[in-house]
């Protein structure tokens, strides 16, 4: 047990680690466009190449699933890759954060939870000045309804539940297990290949949807799509299972976290 | 006088450095065969007690491996303790292998603004506080220059200045007191003079006991994780290098 008696009261601390968690996130949105903000722009060169690459090779043959249309596939690729994207970008770059905070947090104490965070939280931003507003317009095109455009929110949040469920538990695994990168780069492709991104989830057989149902990134992907591809009022029901999968996700990560962070600072 | 730092029976476990696996790999195949053990641990500190009062200067003195820092780091509430209880009372301020926290690939500024975001004060505060930082640094042309740019000498000077910027309750030296050229030595002795008049709280871990018995007024011998003496830090030095 450590007691510490600060002057300052619990407020005073949540304003602090929010500071802390947002001075971590310029850190690093610096160090990764180094000045140039347009580098954000960058970002969404690698979903448009490979939209495009993916309608080219498949565009034909599955467009029958997308009423004959091959602008359909196209955005329904184009909003499952945003998604998984977005996900193994922000988890990837979270997965060594803990430890390579190991030389300051020796130092200092700190949130250990705020350095995984801090990766999302970047990555987060650079969504919205990217991609988002390019969602926004295709939602609103299609669907001719400012409900859909605000409705778009919720998946998105639960995406960013998700990557911060996986965050904490991957950065929290990593401290033990500096070999994980390796193992985690099979789990991104795993989730990639069971995510109907760029083929319809229609063509995979009943017996093995069953087990795609745990991707916590198809909730997600469903709902996006539903509202911003399907001209349709957003579907709740679809909504919420991207939610709760985002809470479940979240909780588990989270958890994990808090019940592995004392053992953390014998091995950073 | 009132307490600044109280430990009661404190004991601490740690894994030891050469048990470290760190591979899941490894672990899953030692678990399949069987081989799967704890990870062995050791005690660090040993039913510690210990008390601090407000405004003492304290050097902490013994071998290497004796448990100094880890005992700093419990005291900054960076390790926990096994067992027992730890009171520290006012605001922590580290002063430990300057720099440390860095961040190459950023500005001098940008990591003034985080170090002290770190040590507690506001974004903005750090803001408002950089170009004093800077000057006493003597970096004042280096603000936006990546700190991969700084000599290392110029990095200490940078840690030294945002550190003790922070004006804290309790100051927690280890083994550095100045750094930089001779010139700059004078300035960081003076700040640091600054900090013994107004009745901070000092611990300080050095090897240099010329050091310790000039600047502190009390002393504890650590050896294998026990308080071995505590008291006048002349009478401390004498008997630990006696034992030596």
């Amino acid at each position: 047990m450590n007691f510490s008696l600060p002057s300052n009261s619990e407020k005073a601390r949540m304003w602090w680690i929010w500071e802390l968690f947002s001075v971590l996130v310029r850190r690093n949105l610096k160090r990764r466009y180094r000045g140039s903000f347009l580098g954000i722009y960058w970002s969404l060169l690698s979903p448009v190449i490979m939209t495009g690459l993916y309608a080219a090779i498949f565009g034909t043959a599955f467009s029958s699933y997308y009423n004959n249309s091959t602008l359909n596939y196209i955005l329904a690729a184009f909003t499952g890759l945003v998604v998984i994207n977005f996900f193994s970008s922000a988890t990837s770059q979270a997965l060594v954060s803990v430890v390579t905070s190991g030389s300051i947090v020796n130092k200092i104490k700190l949130p250990l939870f705020v350095f995984p965070l801090s990766f999302i939280g970047a990555n987060v931003f650079q969504l919205l000045l990217g991609v988002f507003p390019l969602l926004l317009v295709i939602t609103l095109l299609i669907s001719h309804n400012l409900i859909n455009v605000i409705a778009l929110i919720v998946p998105l949040l639960s995406l960013v539940l998700v990557c911060a469920g996986v965050a904490l538990l991957t950065s929290a695994l990593f401290v033990f297990f500096r070999d994980l990168p390796y193992f985690y780069e099979l789990i991104t492709f795993l989730l990639w290949i069971s995510s109907p991104i760029f083929y319809p989830a229609e063509i995979v057989p009943e017996e093995v949807k069953k087990i795609l149902i745990l991707n916590p990134l198809l909730p997600i992907i469903n709902s996006i799509r539903q509202i911003c591809l399907s001209g349709n009022l957003p579907d709740v029901m679809l909504m919420l299972a991207s939610v709760l999968s985002g809470v479940i996700v979240l909780t588990i990560g989270a958890i994990a976290f808090a019940l592995w962070q004392d053992k953390f600072m014998d091995l950073l | 006088m009132t307490e600044a730092i109280r430990f009661d029976k404190v004991s601490l476990w740690r894994r030891t450095q050469e048990e470290f696996s760190y591979d899941l790999k490894k672990t899953v195949l030692a678990f399949f065969e069987g081989k799967y053990r704890e990870p062995a641990k050791k005690l660090v500190l040993d039913s510690l007690d210990l008390t601090i009062n407000q405004g003492e200067k304290v050097g902490i003195i013994g071998s290497n491996g004796a448990g100094k820092s880890t005992l700093l780091k419990v005291i900054c509430g960076i390790l926990q303790p096994t067992t027992g209880t730890v009171r520290v009372r006012g605001k922590i301020a580290p002063l430990i292998e300057l720099g440390a926290g860095f961040d190459d690939e950023l500005s001098v500024l940008d990591n003034i603004v985080m170090y002290g975001v770190m040590l507690g004060f506001s974004r903005r505060e750090m803001i408002s506080r950089a170009k004093l930082i800077l000057e006493f640094a003597e970096l004042e042309e280096y603000g936006l220059i990546p700190v991969k740019g700084l000599s290392s000498g110029m990095k200490s000077r940078l840690g030294f200045a945002i550190a003790t910027d922070v004006e804290p309750d309790i100051l927690i030296l280890d083994e550095v007191l100045s750094v930089g050229d001779e010139r700059f030595k004078k300035k960081c002795e003076a700040k640091m003079d600054q900090f013994w008049q107004a009745g901070t709280t000092i611990l300080l871990v050095s090897h240099t006991m010329e050091l310790i018995a000039e600047s502190c007024d009390k002393a504890i011998w650590l050896d294998q994780g026990t308080v071995k003496f505590v008291g006048a830090a002349k009478d401390c030095i004498d008997i630990y290098l006696q034992h030596i």
